[in-house]
């Protein structure tokens, strides 16, 4: 008899607490590649309540303040559907990026599902260094910057405009469409000087954009 | 009598050491430091470098404006292209550069000190160890 009564609270525990509740994430990790320019990326991640019993998702937190996520509803009843759509903003991010997003239930035996977003921000014109700068007092020769697109999208530099006379900059075609090199040469480096140099593109066609280099005597 | 008696009493001694042990064992592994990764460096260490380091901020400007390390310049992602102008302006070549963001599991100095050193090519860039949280104590 006590087995019988101890067997029975075993299974009532486990009916009634975590035993039959659970999500199944379609695809937990996904991956993008994007542009700056797209500005943000909206992911759908889907999933279904396989248990059977409802299932409440109590927090989803984002591990970047860039990174949102949202539901339309929390509870989701045995063999419902649903999804949290998170969304990215970029900012001026660039390059690959890895945002999480922590989703907690009321099951609170069950490890937290971790929702995994993978974006690479590629931008087609790589700018090496984006600064120069030299010291007061040290040569005022010619520092240089190589400006490298990517052969398949053929990023055209049109010029170079130096925000401040006394460290101009001089652009050179190495390769159109491809290879650029920009050279500034300050007037002199007895003072504290402060630039900015914008690189003028032809890319993308509808709005061109315009990056900035940075010079500075210091 | 009094020899066996002091036996059993040296046996119970040498049962309670075992787990005493243990215990301290446990408790100097738990209490040691988190390891460095690499391009960390921890406040005490910051504390000692004084004057030499300048602080960058790499929350959200709205955690920034609320309050920040004196004297940490904002550099965040989020407007970096906005932000890295002022931020080159303020700079001091001579001094060396500690990027913190809020602690626990954030990102954005580690992002922002990597920039740092391949966009900007400065070198000397660390991050702080726990960020925001390390150094309000918590």
């Amino acid at each position: 008899m006590p087995f019988r009564s101890l067997a029975f609270l075993a299974a009532v525990l486990l009916l009634t607490d975590h035993g039959f509740a659970e999500l199944k994430w379609d695809k937990p990790v996904q991956q993008f590649q994007r542009t700056p320019a797209d500005g943000e990326i909206e992911a759908h991640f889907t999933f279904r309540n396989a248990g059977a019993a409802p299932v409440t998702i109590k927090t989803l937190r984002p591990s970047c303040g860039c990174t949102t996520a949202h539901l339309e509803k929390k509870t989701f009843a045995p063999g419902e559907a649903g999804e949290v759509v998170a969304r990215f903003v970029f900012g001026d991010r660039k390059g690959p990026h890895r945002k999480t997003i922590e989703v907690r239930t009321d099951d609170a035996a069950a490890e937290p599902v971790l929702l995994d977003l993978r974006v690479n921000i590629h931008d087609p014109l790589t700018i090496a260094p984006a600064l120069v700068f030299w010291k007061r007092g040290e040569p005022g020769e010619a520092k240089t910057v190589q400006l490298t697109a990517d052969a398949a999208q053929h990023v055209r530099i049109k010029s170079v405009v130096s925000s401040n006379p006394r460290l101009p900059a001089k652009l050179e075609t190495i390769k159109a469409g491809e290879q650029y090199v920009v050279s500034v040469t300050p007037a002199d480096t007895v003072q504290k000087e402060s630039a900015e140099i914008s690189v003028l593109t032809d890319f993308p066609a509808d709005a061109p954009r315009t990056y900035i280099l940075h010079a500075r005597v210091k | 009598m009094i020899a066996r008696t002091l036996r059993q009493l040296a046996l119970v001694l040498a049962l309670a050491l075992v787990p005493a042990l243990v215990s301290g064992a446990w408790q100097l592994q738990w209490r040691k430091p988190e390891p460095l990764a690499p391009g960390e460096v921890r406040l005490a260490t910051a504390r000692m470098w004084g004057d030499k380091v300048q602080w960058v901020d790499a929350r959200s400007r709205t955690k920034y404006e609320r309050t920040h390390i004196p004297g940490a310049l904002l550099l965040n992602e989020d407007e970096w292209d906005k932000l890295v102008g002022p931020f080159l302006d303020a700079w001091d070549a001579d001094k060396t550069l500690i990027v913190y963001c809020d602690g626990g599991s954030c990102e954005a100095s580690q992002a922002v000190a990597e920039r740092i050193r391949t966009e900007l090519k400065i070198g000397g860039v660390y991050v702080l160890k726990g960020g925001w949280a390390a150094w309000e104590g918590k």
